[in-house]
Order: C-alpha cells, then structure tokens, then sequence
C-alpha cells in the first residue's frame, strides 16, 4: 500500500494564503506563553516539560520533513520491541 | 451530507445533543463502552450500563431517526482490577446477541501495564470466541506510541485474528502508519485539544488516502465536540476535495467496517 501519495488539491502557496492567518495566531500564542513564563517568579530551567518544548520549538525550524510526526515522537514514552518478555506477557493464538 | 459516527459517547450527551447531529447529518453512531470517569464498584454496574447501551440509547437515538450501534467491555483504566474485570467478561456473552451490538470495545490500553495487557488479551480471546468485531483504544498523548506498538505487537502476534475486523482508533501522525499499513482499519478521534483536529485529519487523509480510514468525534463528558465530523467535512470541502472522497471517509467506510457484524444491515 502506498502511504506517500499526496491528495492535497492545493500548492504551496496556496496554503499559505489559505493559513498565513492561522498560523500567525498560532506562533503568536506560543510566543505570548513564552512571555509569560519569562514574566513569572522563579525558573523552569529543570523542568522537563520545558526542555519538550524548546526541544519542539527547533523541530518547528529545523530543515527536515515530518515536523507533526516528530514532535509527536519527540513528547512518546519509548517503545522496546522486547516489551512481552519485560512483562511476562505470553503470546496469545500464535 | 450524510454521515456515520463511529465512536461517540452518548450516555454522557443529552438529547439535545441527538437532535443537533440529526440535523447536522448524522444517521448512524457506534458507541463504545468506556469509563465512567470514577471506576464502577461491581460487575452489576457493568450490568446496568451494557442495559442502557442496549436498550435505552437506541430508543433516544430513534426519536432523531438515528441508527444506534455499541461495542461492549471493560475500560482499559479499570483493568488494573482483574477480578473485576475478569467477572465484566464473562458476563458480556449475556449481551452479545443484542440487536445493536457490533463487537468488544473500546478494549486497548491506557498506562500501558501488565494488567491492562493481560485484560486486554482477555478481551481479544472472548472477541475470538464469539466471532466479534474489535474496536480498540490506543492510549493518550505520551503513552500513545508505546501503548498503540504494544497492541499491535499483541495482535499481530495471534494469528487468530483477522485484521480486517479490526478498528484501531485514535491514530495521530506517529501512529497511523503502523495500524494502516499492517492491515487494520484506523480511526482518528478529533478533539479540542488532545488527539486530533479536523485540520490535521485532513492532513492524513491527503498523506495516506482514505483505504480503511475513518473519523470520530469521540464525544463523551469530558471536553469534546461531539458535531466534529462536520467540522472536517467543512475543512475537505474548504481544500477542494471531492464529494465522494468526503464520503467515502464519513459515512462509506464506516458502514463497510460495520457490516461485518451481524445487526448492522448488508
């Protein structure tokens, strides 16, 4: 099955036209929120949730493709293949 | 536009609610069993709510000429109780020949556990048992990787199952390649906030085309729009797509993974 295929009816530019507002909302948020917790008493230089965003915030930038799909891995616990053996599940119908 | 909802949550909606997705299109919901938001004290409770699932809701539903499905089990988050949900399973065959009944769901995980896998593979065995369908939950935000390759790794390892037959609900970007491209139907819920937007399910449909893929709203009582699907509608219609490809993923789709359950019409 080929999952590459892009459908959209639109080019490039076009969803720029289409979404420049939005997403201008968008980064606008984010940096109001940045504002914010700069504004706030104490840090987050240790927090974790913080370090996810910064860490999110150059996948945002970066030159590489599948920026959705990074973050979403970027913000996942860690899959270990070995996972049924860790705990002791035993394989059903195999 | 006509259209199916495959998962929407509507003991906790009222009846208003059934007449604002009437007139929004709506003609069909499947609902599956889920958590109440506190976890139920005994199997009786499970017992009353597979009631209202079977019998009250799709009298509600009727009154707006809207088909009510369900799919019926133990929520993942209770699963830490074995017992209790070990009691949930064996009383479900009571329910199965129901005339709304589509399968066993939303069985899946939730903090990704021994318990809930064991559970999990209960479900699957009683699914197996009886010939049902399966609608399974995948977990939230940082557990939803880990928990949707775990599932997968459980059911790919059994080779009982017939993927085909499978749902495999609230994909995002990370996750829907793995479900679609080893043979299950895939499901992406659309939330305020958590899960998915209709903009970014739109995404998907343009990425990976609309073969055994649907949408949901996933309405229940917490934050959710159960008229979501409208929304995504809106936002295909809005880039250009055509009627059919609209259709195919709102209503086509789910009655053709529907239809291989017994009580919903051929």
């Amino acid at each position: 099955m080929s999952t590459k295929q892009p459908m959209a009816e639109r080019n490039a530019a076009q969803i720029v036209a289409d979404e420049f507002m939005i997403a201008r909302a968008k980064i606008i948020e984010l940096a109001a929120t940045l504002d914010r917790i700069e504004r706030a008493s104490g840090n987050v230089n240790d927090s974790k949730n913080m370090q996810l965003l910064v860490h999110a915030m150059h996948i945002l930038i970066d030159d590489q493709v599948e920026k959705a799909k990074r973050v979403q891995l970027l913000m996942s616990r860690v899959y270990d293949p070995n996972w049924q053996n860790l705990m002791s599940i035993s394989k059903k119908g195999g | 536009m006509d259209y199916i909802d495959p998962h929407l949550h509507m003991v906790s909606r009222t009846t208003d609610d059934y007449e604002t997705l009437a007139r929004m299109g709506c003609v069909a919901i499947s609902e599956p069993a889920f958590w109440a938001g506190f976890d139920r004290g005994s199997v009786e409770s499970f017992r009353d709510y597979f009631r209202q699932l079977t019998d009250f809701e799709p009298k509600r539903a009727a009154q707006y000429g809207i088909a009510h499905y369900t799919w019926l089990c133990i929520n993942a988050k209770e699963a830490e109780n074995v017992s209790l949900s070990r009691e949930v399973i064996a009383m479900i065959p009571e329910f199965l020949e129901c005339k709304n009944v589509l399968g066993i769901g939303e069985i899946g995980l939730n903090k990704n556990t021994r318990n809930e896998a064991t559970i999990f593979q209960e479900h699957v065995d009683l699914a197996v048992q009886y010939k049902q369908q399966i609608l399974i939950h995948t977990p939230h935000l940082e557990d939803k990787y880990q928990g949707t390759r775990m599932i997968l790794d459980m059911l790919m390892g059994d080779s009982r199952i017939d993927r085909s037959r499978v749902l495999v609900d609230h994909v995002e970007e990370h996750t829907i390649e793995h479900v679609l491209e080893n043979g299950f139907w895939a499901g992406m819920t659309l939330y305020p906030i958590s899960k998915c937007t209709p903009q970014r399910a739109a995404d998907m449909i343009e990425r990976y085309g609309p073969e055994r893929l649907m949408a949901n709203s996933a309405g229940d009582w917490g934050p959710s729009k159960p008229t979501a699907i409208p929304d995504l509608i809106m936002e295909l219609k809005k880039r250009g797509h055509t009627r059919d490809l609209i259709q195919r993923v709102v209503y086509e789709n789910p009655r053709t993974f529907f239809s291989q359950s017994k009580p919903f019409p051929h």
